[in-house]
């Protein structure tokens, strides 16, 4: 265990927190794991002093667990698994370090979120390629290494996306830089030669940004990320189309990324869209429900600095033929909410509360990676499995994102409950497992293991867990990063 | 070094005997190198056993595919990859090819067109693996690198079968990172120096939209192979402009505009090369386009989902083109026989071998990957460098040029300088090994990019020391020290 | 030649692979794009044409070693030319000339195949490549036709061995005379006085009996006073075309594959295609009809120092001359006739098998590779697979004999004698 002094002596006194309440906030989360207390909540401020800190872990035996989102936290991976941890709060290291229109890229530290860094990269004619209205308190950072599911899967080539390069000190304490920027030379001597970080892939063979990726935390720490960034639209025409057939629904978006005609591009039911636009609760919630059709895709055309009109109108003409063919028609308006109303939400974080928590005050996710044709029985499973645990589909909020340019989807079931109520919790918790196993063993892949079911989905595949694990005891050999967490 | 008998036939006991090979006779035929044996295996399984032999008798192995570049060490066993050629799934929907080693570029294309698909055909060309990773003509659109790599099947150094992210999982092809962390971060099928050890034995590759015919209307004999017409809203050019700064806006432009299918920065000598069917065509149509010529330039093709896009893209680039001073090459804009050629040649990626060797049999190149207004300036410097080489006779004269492209719509890019040249003149070789690697040198000392062949010590120095992992990964997943890296996928 | 003089040919090749392949802007799909038997079937790459190039150039550079693996992979070889048509779509270099070279080398050393040196035995004994049976002439006792030796006449028709020989085959040359009477052409055979063209002996690698047999033919003819030779085989087509042209023994004589002197008769109107033949067809390119059978350039210059470029320039056999559109005119004059195309055709044709004396010395890879080129055939649809060759034709009725296939084999004579 790391002393309390020899911490101070690294980031100062104000920045090692002992309080009861701030350790007992740490101590759990939104998701359904243990709560398990740290010893101490260090809040560091430059990538050495986080460096020194990891040293410190090694010497000490000391687990780590790196935070850089502010709460509430919803996956269980910055609740420690084990007694004794120390959590590295990175959300105070707020530097936007560049953002640059010409190439695209723009670079942070790990404490920055959506709500800071959308205005910097606006103002340089910029925009980032968002998950779907993360929280107010996300960190950029923080979702991209979680590997979260963008809303633009057109301008998401690689699942990996918009990731460029890292900057982060492994397990070991040895500093490493992924991809472009690991050199030749430091970070300043790269920009003195107009080098911006943004090729993702290397140094050498490897593409070590992909190891970090997914890690929750298990690799080492990150202190600052680049990303790639898109060009702000000049126009902008956003449209919806209602549907209770998924399937038709499913047909024209995987068109519509196939064709690249459109940015944002993803499918809500009716429950979550209430969700998101409902002012008050339940009725207004309720009556903004019943007025939706069951499945409500939303897609952006965008034009550029060229003929946008032109471009979005050739666009249209060309998805007027796929909706024909298909027998459903793009509108401006399902039910209660606007296109408009929509893009505007998802260019912006979540308002307050988050839009999760709005109904019910918490919300678990089940969420995994599938393809379209198993996706409407993978729906259909959750919905028995619902309404066999007395949750009922209807309650359900559904949310089905196309990613990497549509070679797979994301598929969100979000389940809103009230966790001051055991009943609905303990509902939630089993409904929880029992769907995870029910969904894997039906083709669902959960790329992403979070909470008490990590150890179920990571054992599902034991040859890629042993090689997983062969890495983890070269970049974290003592075991010292967030360990019981990503499987590990 | 030959195998012991007995170890021979252990090993001709999984693959029979006529598909394994000790003979000296064959080696040159395979690099020229004094392989313990060369092995032919049919599927996953016999990789595998083959691969868990290696590790019993502490025997170093290596894999190739078509195999045309590689370094290879004596006395290893050769696992040549080309009986497991098949195709095994193309999903359309979710838009990925799944494909074994030594399917090679032209026949996935050929039949991912058929269904309105094509994928990253690597600049190495069409007669290449469909699996390997790399970058090519068509990267605008189609990514490149390791980007384009789904779920793998790997054995791996000890003879274990990883199938990564959603193979090992659910039996499905659409993902290879998970659960966690991915493992994609080390298995990179590049060619050497440095790729993952073990076998790919199958892999997942993302394919995308092909607005084009189902098949080309390719017309003519070997090798004048024309199209009868140009494709419904394909257009083909070539532009050049009054300086490299002219044309890297216009380049930049046109990926944020993501108007092109495909956006090749040839130089004029690549064009000659790739539209003339011998070396003495080749040097009078240079000749000829020279002239036509204002500077640098690139070739580009647009492609409309429909007339209507065709149309939009067509006027897009016609407005980019005349902001940044951009000249169009008459011999392609005015004669539609060589717009179909350099239509049909750079898409279908077949014409590769004429921009490279036919000349004079040799190339030596530099190529980066990642940023490409940055890579472009450290290669004006490698290409005045290289006129020196041309004066002296040694390369084939293409006015010191080098090449490059964008990368998804010109987020990345790729920047390759080489030289042509003569293999019976030594001179000509030497000074060609010379001009890479002090310009090799050059792009790391400036900070440009790194050194891509060299001690890995002296690489990696400078590169976070990325070498030092690498080597405890591969001792973590190699313990007997059988697999060298990856060879030849090429 | 020799195989020293290809040298810097073989050092052009770059291992690319292609010459495994069709010319990559042919490649239609996954299937039917291998267009060498060799390394089809044999899949180490020694077996391809560059692996043969590379093999070559190793032993000029450190010595020949004749190894029985050695000869293995010089003797499977159909020397079909396929390797260098797709080689050169993109290189300006020799393959097929040094792969010859090498198998010339070796019958030259002494390591030759015994299965062709039987053949070669009986070549030299009784001028066949094919066991003999009675006179050459035997097949058209009763014909009554002119004897070309002795007789002026325009035309001379050269039978072949097989053709003269196999009782099977003969029907073919039966039906040419039928076709030649039909049209009113002055032509003649020469009966007993034939020989054999020498083809099949150079693909062996016996250049010596060749030329040989190459002198005997040409002395005949001269004295004959021929100016036309027309041939119904391939092998021959190829042997007087570009062989005799090649060692400088042809002269001014014309040469023409039946099938274009066929479809020149058509054109001019002096045979009509009347009688209706319903058949759905497919049509295969002989190697030595096609890629093989286009002239032979003779080119003599330097190569330039700076890159693989000569002066004069020096112009390459591609495949692009040979005999591809007369059959297919022919065909497609037939009333009846439906001509559907495989994949491989042309200049990129798979090979029937039985070339390079492969049917003599391995007759299991020469079934092999017909299997291969009869299943490609049978993907077409087609009743029948049609070709102008009678090693072809007799190799596919061997193969469909053992396999059990419908599928029906027509020499292109058979169905023009239908026709008339």
């Amino acid at each position: 265990m790391i002393e309390k002094e020899r911490l101070v002596t690294i980031v100062g006194p104000d920045k090692v927190i002992n309080e009861p309440q701030v350790l007992q906030a740490y101590s759990q989360d939104m998701s359904f794991v243990n709560p398990v207390r740290p010893a101490c909540v260090v809040t560091p401020n430059k990538a050495d002093e986080v460096q020194k800190i990891i040293q410190l872990a090694n010497d000490t035996q000391t687990p780590l667990v790196p935070v850089s989102s502010g709460p509430p936290h919803f996956r269980g991976d910055t609740v420690p698994g084990i007694g004794g941890a120390v959590i590295v709060d990175l959300s105070q290291m707020k530097k936007v370090v560049f953002v640059d229109r010409a190439r695209r890229v723009a670079m942070v530290e790990p404490g920055v979120t959506f709500s800071e860094l959308i205005p910097a990269v606006n103002k340089e004619g910029l925009r980032l390629n968002m998950p779907l209205l993360p929280r107010k308190s996300k960190s950029v950072a923080g979702s991209i290494l979680e590997r979260e599911p963008v809303i633009m899967p057109k301008y998401q080539w690689d699942i990996s996306d918009p990731l460029a390069c890292a900057g982060l000190f492994f397990g070991t304490g040895d500093e490493f830089r992924t991809g472009q920027a690991a050199g030749p030379g430091t970070l300043e001597e790269q920009w003195a030669v107009g080098g911006v970080q943004k090729a993702p892939y290397g140094p050498g063979t490897g593409s070590w940004h992909r190891i970090i990726q997914g890690a929750q935390g298990t690799m080492g720490i990150v202190t600052w990320v680049s990303m790639r960034c898109e060009i702000l639209p000049s126009l902008e025409e956003p449209f919806v189309v209602g549907s209770s057939n998924l399937n038709s629904l499913l047909e024209l978006t995987s068109w519509l990324i196939r064709l690249r005609n459109v940015n944002e591009c993803f499918i809500l039911n009716n429950t979550n869209l209430a969700a998101i636009f409902a002012k008050k609760y339940p009725a207004d919630y309720q009556n903004l429900k019943d007025s939706l059709p069951a499945w409500t895709l939303f897609y952006n055309l965008a034009g550029y600095e060229y003929f946008p009109e032109e471009r979005i109108s050739a666009y249209i003409k060309e998805i007027d033929d796929l909706t024909q063919r298909l027998r459903i028609e793009a509108v401006k308006t399902v039910g209660g909410v606007s296109a408009n109303d929509i893009l505007k939400a998802v260019q912006q974080p979540s308002g307050e509360p988050y839009w999760k928590l709005r109904y019910k005050g918490a919300c678990q996710d089940i969420f995994f990676l599938t393809i379209y044709d198993k996706l409407e029985g993978q729906i259909g499973i959750m919905n028995n499995l619902a309404d066999k645990a007395g949750y009922g589909a209807s309650n359900l909020g559904i949310y089905i994102q196309p990613v990497v340019q549509g070679t797979s989807c994301h598929c969100e079931f979000n389940l809103f409950f009230d966790s001051g109520n055991p009943i609905e919790l303990d509902r939630v918790k089993t409904l929880s497992a029992s769907a995870t196993k029910e969904l894997m063993a039906r083709g669902a892949f959960f790329s992403r293991p979070y909470g008490e079911n990590a150890g179920m989905i990571v054992n599902r595949d034991a040859a890629t867990a042993a090689v997983l694990n062969k890495m983890k005891n070269i970049f974290d050999p003592n075991h010292v990063m967030n360990p019981g967490k990503a499987g590990f | 070094m030959a195998l012991s008998k007995e170890i021979y036939s252990v090993f001709e006991d999984v693959v029979g005997p006529e598909n394994m090979c000790d003979d000296p006779v064959i080696m040159p035929s395979y690099f020229g190198k004094d392989f313990a044996a060369v092995i032919l295996p049919k599927d996953t399984k016999q990789v595998q056993a083959v691969v868990k032999l290696c590790n019993k008798y502490k025997l170093k192995f290596r894999p190739i595919c078509t195999g045309w570049k590689g370094e290879f060490p004596q006395g290893i066993i050769l696992l040549d990859l080309r009986r497991m050629n098949r195709i095994i799934e193309i999903n359309e929907k979710n838009m990925y090819a799944v494909v074994e080693p030594y399917v090679i570029s032209a026949q996935l294309q050929a039949e991912l067109m058929k269904r309105g698909f094509h994928f990253n055909v690597k600049g190495a060309g069409t007669n290449t693996a469909a699996m390997l990773r790399g970058h090519g003509h068509l990267d605008q659109t189609t990514s490149g690198d390791d980007r384009n790599h789904l779920a793998i099947e790997w054995v791996t150094p000890e003879g274990n079968i990883v199938r990564s992210g959603s193979l090992g999982s659910t039996d499905e092809w659409f993902s290879g990172d998970g659960p966690g962390p991915s493992l994609r971060s080390i298995l990179t099928s590049a060619v050497p120096p440095g790729s993952t050890p073990g076998v790919f034995t199958k892999g997942a590759v993302k394919i995308y939209h092909w607005p084009g015919p189902s098949r080309f209307p390719a017309q003519g004999v070997s090798p004048n192979i024309t199209l009868s017409e140009i494709p419904p809203n394909f257009m083909a050019r070539y532009y050049s402009f009054p300086s490299l700064d002219k044309m890297m806006q216009a380049e930049f432009k046109i990926g944020e505009s993501e108007i092109a299918f495909e956006l090749m920065g040839f130089n004029i000598a690549m064009v000659a090369s790739n539209m003339t069917v011998n070396n003495e065509e080749d040097e009078e149509v240079f000749r000829q386009l020279k002239k036509e010529s204002q500077g640098v330039g690139f070739f580009i093709i647009i492609a409309g989902n429909c007339a209507a896009d065709f149309e939009y893209k067509k006027k897009v680039l016609k407005h980019i083109i005349n902001e940044t001073e951009g000249k169009s090459l008459e011999s392609i804009e005015k004669d539609p026989r060589n717009e179909g050629i350099l239509l049909h040649n750079c898409i279908r990626i077949c014409a590769s071998i004429r921009e490279t060797f036919r000349s004079g049999g040799r190339f030596a190149s530099i190529p980066s990957m990642g940023q490409r207004d940055l890579t472009v300036r450290w290669a004006v410097g490698a290409g005045k460098a290289k006129r020196s080489l041309i004066e002296k006779g040694l390369v084939v004269d293409d006015e010191g040029a080098f090449f490059g492209w964008g990368v998804e719509q010109g987020h990345l890019g790729k920047t390759e300088i080489f030289c042509r040249y003569d293999p019976v003149k030594p001179e000509a070789e030497e000074a060609v090994l010379k001009w890479k690697a002090e310009q090799q040198k050059r792009a790391s000392d400036e900070h440009y990019f790194a050194m891509l062949w060299g001690p890995e010590d002296e690489i990696g120095k400078g590169l976070c020391n990325y070498q030092s992992w690498w080597s405890k990964l591969k001792k973590a997943i190699d313990p007997n020290g059988v697999a060298l890296e990856a060879g030849s996928l090429v | 030649m020799s195989l020293e003089q290809y040298q810097d040919h073989m050092e052009m090749c770059m291992r690319c692979s292609c010459c495994k392949f069709i010319p990559m802007q042919r490649v239609q799909g996954h299937k039917y794009t291998y267009v060498c038997p060799s390394i089809t079937k044999y899949n180490f790459h020694s077996y391809s044409g560059g692996g043969r190039l590379n093999i070559g150039l190793a032993m000029l550079k450190n010595g020949f070693n004749y190894t029985d693996k050695l000869l293995d992979i010089v003797y499977n070889c159909q020397m079909c030319g396929a390797c260098g048509v797709s080689c050169n779509y993109a290189m300006d270099m020799e393959v097929m000339e040094p792969i010859s070279e090498f198998r010339i080398k070796c019958v030259a050393d002494g390591k030759t195949n015994p299965a062709l040196e039987k053949v070669i035995t009986g070549l030299r004994k009784q001028g066949s490549m094919v066991p003999v049976t009675g006179k050459r002439g035997d097949w058209a006792s009763g014909l009554n036709l002119k004897n070309a030796v002795k007789e002026k006449v325009d035309v001379l028709y050269h039978v072949g061995c097989l053709t003269s020989y196999d009782k099977d085959m003969q029907r073919l040359a039966k039906a040419t005379v039928k076709i030649l009477q039909k049209a009113g052409v002055n032509f003649g055979i020469a009966g007993d006085n034939e020989t054999c063209c020498g083809g099949r002996a150079y693909q062996m690698g016996y250049e010596q009996d060749f030329l040989n047999q190459a002198k005997k033919n040409m002395a005949m003819i001269k004295k004959a006073g021929v100016k036309t030779v027309v041939t119904s085989c391939a092998d021959g087509y190829q042997a007087f075309k570009v062989l005799y042209d090649k060692f400088n023994l042809k002269g001014d004589l014309e040469v023409l594959h039946i099938s274009e002197f066929v479809d020149k008769l058509i054109k001019d109107g002096k045979l009509k295609p009347r009688e209706k033949v319903d058949l759905s067809v497919t049509y295969h390119d002989p190697c030595r009809l096609g890629r093989l059978g286009e002239p032979w350039i003779h080119w003599k210059g330097k190569r330039l120092s700076k890159s693989f470029v000569f002066d004069p320039p020096k112009e390459y056999r591609r495949g692009t001359h040979g005999v591809y559109e007369p059959p297919r005119d022919v065909l497609k004059s037939i009333p009846g006739v439906k001509l559907t195309e495989m994949t491989r055709i042309k200049e990129y044709a798979w090979c029937c098998g039985a070339g390079g004396g492969v049917n003599e010395s391995n007759p299991e890879f020469a079934q092999w590779t017909a299997r291969e080129r009869i299943e490609e055939a049978e993907s077409t649809g087609a009743e029948a697979i049609v070709t102008a060759c009678p090693w072809c034709e007799k190799t596919f009725n061997e193969t469909i004999k053992g396999n059990g296939s419908g599928l029906k084999v027509y020499d292109i004579v058979e169905l023009v004698e239908k026709t008339i």
